[in-house]
């Protein structure tokens, strides 16, 4: 799955320190930002294949206004503005059904913290990122798969 | 359609109400009729009655959309604070359990994993500090009823005490190129050989509720200073207050906030912006704690440092 000089944009006011050594072992570069507005400076200064984000985070300086609750929803919307075809691979704790769904719709892939095993995040962020079909079962799809 | 029934109802209701001192009884012609003049002022004391029972109605109907519009954002604060809890429990818990599988992970290099296992060590003392605290919640609110302490209070070193959690912090200030730096000449100068007489697990919780606060909302490579100070407080009486100050270099405290940091679940607007997950009971823990031990939990800011102080009255110095 070696994929050298990929770059991975890992967005999270508490970064993980494991997925990034994890994607980093398996030949991606991780840059990381800890607000909305350093996310997008780095978006904006680097050919970035995908973006892991969280869902709260301080919006930085540049989106002063926003709500740190959502700030990781505002960040993905303008991705989907200015990036429409960077993929998105959203890792948080919410377990809000409508919230989760508006995200998928717009082509997202979900991953709930604290229940999606490194192994399935390493791969799914892999996959996105290297532009090929997700093999493992996902947070979501495992989900389905219980009820 | 049965609405119409319901006229009559509230007619006779009020017509019941003219039997009230106030309202004198209809007068009535000989035969039992009702005079044309008398049915008049029927009509306009019914209309009068009318009135007045709308505007109450509207009153209530107020009142009932002010308590709907409390009751809903006391819902959206709860759903909003137990996000926040959940929030706060799953990050360390994700954080522990992914750290675990990296260092099973045979593709990443040993030398990198020792960065993980002081990452286990920082997120199990947020999660253990946090759990304290929540516990803590409800046994401070018990014991506060009680006017006592559960635990007996004991002698403790407040230096071994500072530096031991100043050790339990040090990873997680780490991760942001912080210090924690403990004066230790303060604590010989202030202390020499005495001990603070108090209750060792809430004083602990107390500081340690300080030392967390520094570590989050302290600029990165700054440090975070923990010294023993004796001082006097001229709106507190005359005794000297004793105790141990935390003092740190970051975001500014607005004047009108400053006075709710003790509120119970008051985050600062630049705090919630900067982590957005928090209880916003730190403080409030650590001035009931205080309280109970006869002492002041003592804030001070001076552009964007902060200074918070444990400080006890003469009686817990022996």
């Amino acid at each position: 799955m070696s994929s050298p000089n990929l770059k991975v944009l890992l967005v999270d006011d508490e970064p993980s320190q494991p997925l990034a050594l994890s994607l980093e072992s398996r030949g991606f570069d991780c840059i990381i930002a800890t607000d909305m507005s350093s996310a997008v400076t780095a978006l904006e200064k680097n050919d970035i294949a995908a973006l892991v984000t969280d869902v709260m985070m301080p919006p930085g300086q540049r989106f002063g206004r926003i709500d740190s609750s959502e700030a990781g929803i505002h960040l993905i919307t303008y991705v989907k503005k200015n990036w429409p075809r960077l993929p998105i691979v959203c890792l948080s704790v919410i377990g809000d059904q409508v919230k989760i769904k508006l995200l998928t719709d717009r082509g997202v892939r979900y991953l709930r913290k604290g229940e999606t095993p490194l192994s399935t995040a390493v791969e799914v962020v892999a996959a996105v990122a290297t532009g090929t079909r997700v093999q493992v079962g996902t947070n979501e799809d495992s989900n389905r798969r219980r009820r | 359609m049965s609405r119409r029934g319901d006229g009559p109802r509230s007619i006779r209701r009020s017509s019941d109400d003219c039997d009230r001192p106030n309202h004198p009884p209809l007068p009535l012609v000989s035969d039992g009729r009702i005079a044309g003049s008398t049915k008049k002022l029927y009509a306009a004391r019914m209309s009068s009655q009318a009135e007045d029972v709308n505007n109450e109605a509207a009153e209530l109907r107020l009142e009932v959309a002010a308590l709907k519009a409390q009751l809903e954002e006391s819902t959206k604060s709860t759903t909003k604070y137990l996000q926040n809890v959940a929030h706060q429990l799953t990050a360390p818990l994700n954080a522990i359990k992914w750290s675990i599988e990296a260092l099973k992970d045979k593709t990443v290099p040993l030398e990198r994993k020792s960065k993980l296992l002081s990452s286990i060590y920082s997120q199990g003392t947020i999660l253990v500090h946090l759990i304290k605290n929540f516990s803590l919640m409800s046994n401070l609110e018990a014991d506060h009823e009680l006017g006592q302490f559960r635990e007996k209070p004991e002698r403790v070193d407040p230096l071994r005490l500072a530096i031991n959690l100043a050790n339990d912090f040090q990873p997680q200030a780490f991760e942001g190129a912080k210090h924690i730096n403990v004066d230790e000449g303060t604590f010989q100068e202030v202390f020499g050989e005495q001990r603070l007489l108090v209750v060792k697990n809430l004083i602990a919780q107390a500081l340690s509720n300080l030392l967390e606060n520094a570590v989050k909302y302290s600029n990165l490579q700054t440090s975070i200073a923990v010294e023993a100070v004796e001082m006097r407080i001229p709106k507190l009486g005359d005794g000297t207050w004793t105790g141990i100050s935390v003092q740190s270099v970051g975001l500014p405290i607005l004047p009108e906030e400053f006075k709710k940091l003790t509120d119970r679940g008051f985050r600062g607007v630049a705090a919630r912006q900067k982590i957005p997950a928090g209880t916003g009971i730190g403080l409030y823990l650590a001035e009931r704690v205080m309280d109970m031990h006869q002492g002041q939990l003592y804030g001070r800011v001076d552009g964007s440092t902060t200074t918070f102080m444990l400080l006890f009255p003469e009686a817990r110095i022996k």
